[in-house]
């Protein structure tokens, strides 16, 4: 069953076309690696597809609903992780979930469970009373990923939801994300490290300057890039046309 | 020490401290070199210099010349204390909405400078950016000093004013330095009243010296300093005027007072820099609030209407004006408005007797509030800062969202509306049906300020995070004062007007109340309409 259909999606902020007809759909039981350098066009389309910025053709549905005609629908489907997620430094750890919580109008003992659990597997127990303002990078980021799960959404649209979190919290992050999978949860993600992409994801798209060049299983854009026997960072960079790293080093060197 | 290290510092600094009170693109491109600060003191001296010279030539009455002597004389000797007291203010005012989280972060802890030069840096990148108050104080005193002789004085007074500039900003940076070691020690120990403490602190500054600027208690505090001079001379901070006094009086230890502040500034220059050595980096503590286990939370008061997402949203936001360091400045802003309300009452009462003059009253009872649920209403988007993104992807509606954020400028608005009613009976001794109808308008102010201000927080928000946040463009405050003041009036009008139509009252209230209606629900209509468009496109 498709769960996300993305249809030709394109926006500009002035001269700089960030996304350019973009499609593509995932179904329930997927994870979905969203690939690409810096500056091509990954966390805009993300935007687009939680319904925070308006494109400026195509459309995204989400189930039965057009996330630009029913965006409050749509967002209490989805769970949402920026990119460097900055949060409300003034409350507690747990003032925040709780805020969140009741955002999403979860009821008094569904909260009380979740956060709790929550707070117990990524090891912020004993903490959730300090401000946020004295929290680590690692700390808020696994802040905003328990907010993005609160409230069990329906899909979960992750950008580089792995950054600071310490090797055992990304390690349940990971395992919570196959979980949701299991349970018929599509994530899609961004992420720079691709032995992560390649270890946890089912499919992966590869987006340059604003465009999908590539679309497949990590065996699939092997052979599509020629290079069956090589590795994805390979793979990667011949398909990004970024492969002349070792003339960079050699100049910086000079 | 490099000096070309600290002049780079000091021009990086200033740049960093004009654009982070965003005074506009033109303007701070212009200012970032730092010569083009003096060139702007060397102007604003040179034209109020000529003006007043002129001025003076022109229309000063005879037989007023000795008295006016006097006075500028004393105001000659006046400017060097005056300085260095208003850059610690200043200094004072900008470190209390710096977070401890950013000096410790600050670009310049990990760049290879030493303390020294980082002081010297800093100093001379404050005294640029505060010379213009020396040089106001200077150009206003130039015209007359030409015009009775006294160019000797003036120039004394100009070598000592640059010195207190001096004086004033390492005590600043001596400030810098101890007040983030206290607050990461206070901090630690005290949680929750700590923030309570420091908002209580925070308040009382910010009201003692916006009173103390208040025009007649500046001229009592300089006339203070001048027939004190003599006095104090053992306060290192009045040397400076002690040494322009001597010069305006002939005597013979301008020279001595002169190098005496010198020593002073030097040696505070060196506690500025063994302090900043010492505290180099400010520690970020963790402040606990609770330690209690986690209860969810459940609304204390179930406002009818209020669905547990607003209510969501309205305590946020008054966990935010009250924990948040820079929002202290919000909170203070019913003191000074009614500690100035009831200066300007007080002598209404006495004018009029014991009975109200209601025309009189209205404006003053009217225009705090609007200005206070305005300030509030207005900066209510643009304080979620870049964390805007947790509300953008809630699944909200636009009115939901309003009405949390109406609800609680409409609650302070109410809660200072009494306080203001009650300074008012307190002075003027009001009849009954006054203080209802005060009441009455009073409510439909606020409704109509805080759904106005909205508008404009939709508008023009600025979710920017840096000292100072203003979290509204300088035009949408420009804007948004200005309008809300003007509906406030416009609303009062026929009640304004009740003097000319005594025999109308009844339908002048009606009057009154219809146009309140009106604007209300004007304001609603379009701050929901600019509030739908500020979600299509996060702007972070």
């Amino acid at each position: 069953m498709v769960l996300l259909q993305v249809n030709a999606i394109s926006k500009g902020f002035g001269e700089l076309k960030a996304v350019r007809d973009v499609s593509f759909s995932i179904g329930s039981s997927e994870v979905v690696g969203l690939l690409g350098p810096n500056g091509s066009g990954k966390s805009t389309l993300m935007k687009i597809m939680v319904g925070i910025l308006k494109p400026d053709l195509g459309t995204i549905q989400m189930l039965d609903s057009n996330v630009a005609a029913k965006p409050t629908k749509a967002k209490m489907m989805v769970g949402f992780v920026p990119e460097s997620p900055r949060l409300y430094e003034f409350l507690t750890g747990i003032e925040y979930l709780d805020f969140v919580s009741d955002l999403y109008g979860l009821d008094r003992s569904a909260k009380s469970d979740r956060i709790s659990e929550f707070l117990k597997a990524l090891d912020l127990e004993g903490r959730e009373n300090e401000l946020i303002h004295g929290y680590s990078q690692g700390m808020k980021q696994k802040l905003a990923i328990i907010a993005a799960m609160l409230h069990r959404p329906k899909i979960l649209i992750l950008d580089e939801p792995l950054n600071a979190l310490d090797p055992r919290s990304a390690r349940i992050v990971k395992e919570l994300i196959h979980k949701f999978r299991d349970e018929g949860v599509p994530t899609i993600f961004s992420t720079h490290v691709l032995e992560i992409a390649e270890a946890i994801c089912d499919r992966l798209i590869i987006m340059y300057q604003g465009k999908i060049i590539a679309e497949g299983t990590a065996e699939q854009l092997k052979t599509k890039a020629g290079s069956a026997g090589s590795t994805l960072e390979e793979v990667f960079l011949k398909l990004t046309g970024t492969s002349d790293t070792r003339e960079i080093v050699e100049a910086l060197w000079r | 020490m490099r000096a070309r290290a600290v002049y780079r510092l000091a021009a990086v600094l200033t740049k960093s401290q004009l654009r982070g009170n965003q005074r506009g693109r033109i303007f701070t491109r212009w200012l970032s070199k730092t010569y083009t600060i003096l060139l702007v003191d060397v102007t604003l001296i040179s034209l109020l210099g000529g003006l007043g010279y002129a001025a003076f030539s022109t229309y000063l009455p005879t037989g007023s010349t000795m008295a006016l002597q006097g006075t500028e004389l004393q105001g000659l000797t006046a400017i060097p204390a005056a300085t260095s007291f208003a850059v610690i203010l200043l200094g004072i005012l900008g470190e209390l909405s710096q977070s401890l989280q950013s000096s410790s972060t600050d670009l310049v802890n990990w760049l290879p400078i030493s303390p020294s030069e980082y002081v010297a840096g800093s100093t001379l990148s404050l005294a640029y950016t505060y010379s213009f108050l020396p040089s106001l104080l200077l150009g206003a005193s130039l015209g007359p000093a030409l015009f009775f002789g006294q160019s000797n004085v003036w120039l004394a007074s100009v070598a000592m004013s640059t010195v207190s500039l001096l004086i004033g900003a390492s005590i600043v940076e001596m400030l810098r330095s101890i007040t983030n070691r206290i607050s990461s020690s206070f901090y630690k120990r005290s949680g929750r009243s700590g923030i309570i403490l420091r908002l209580g602190l925070t308040i009382l500054v910010l009201v003692f010296f916006q009173l103390l600027f208040s025009g007649q208690i500046i001229v009592y505090v300089l006339r203070a300093i001048v027939q004190t001079v003599e006095a104090v001379w053992f306060i290192p901070v009045i040397w400076p005027s002690i040494a322009v006094q001597a010069v305006a009086e002939g005597l013979s230890v301008p020279l001595l007072f002169g190098l005496l502040s010198l020593s002073f500034s030097f040696a505070l220059f060196v506690v500025a820099v063994i302090l900043r050595t010492r505290y180099w980096i400010p520690v970020p503590v963790s402040i606990k609030i609770n330690s209690k286990p986690y209860s969810p939370s459940v609304a204390k008061v179930r406002i009818p209407g209020i669905t547990s997402a607003e209510s969501a949203i309205f305590r946020k936001d008054l966990r935010s004006l009250i924990r948040r360091r820079e929002m202290a400045r919000f909170l203070a802003i019913p003191f000074v408005l009614a500690a100035s309300m009831a200066i300007s009452l007080s002598q209404i009462g006495t004018a009029s007797g014991s009975s109200l003059n209601l025309a009189a009253t209205i404006p003053l009872f009217l225009i705090p509030i609007a200005v206070f649920c305005e300030v509030l209403s207005m900066t209510s988007i643009g304080q979620e800062g870049y964390a805007v993104w947790n509300i953008y992807v809630a699944p909200l509606e636009t009115n939901q969202f309003l009405k949390a954020k109406m609800l609680l400028t409409t609650i302070l608005g109410v809660v200072f509306t009494f306080a203001m009613l009650i300074a008012i009976t307190f002075f003027v001794n009001p009849a009954g049906s006054d203080i209802l109808l005060l009441f009455g308008l009073g409510i439909v102010v606020v409704l109509e300020e805080s759904a106005f201000g909205l508008y404009i927080a939709a508008k023009f928000p600025d979710f920017r995070e840096m000292v100072r946040s203003r979290y509204v463009t300088i035009w949408g405050s420009l804007l948004g004062m200005f309008l809300g003041i003007a509906i406030a009036l416009l609303t009062a009008t026929p009640l304004l007007l009740q003097p000319l139509f005594a025999d109308l009252t009844a339908e002048l209230v009606t009057a009154t109340f219809a146009i309140g209606l009106l604007v209300c629900l004007i304001c609603w209509k379009v701050t929901v309409r600019q509030t739908k468009l500020l979600f299509e496109n996060i702007l972070i």
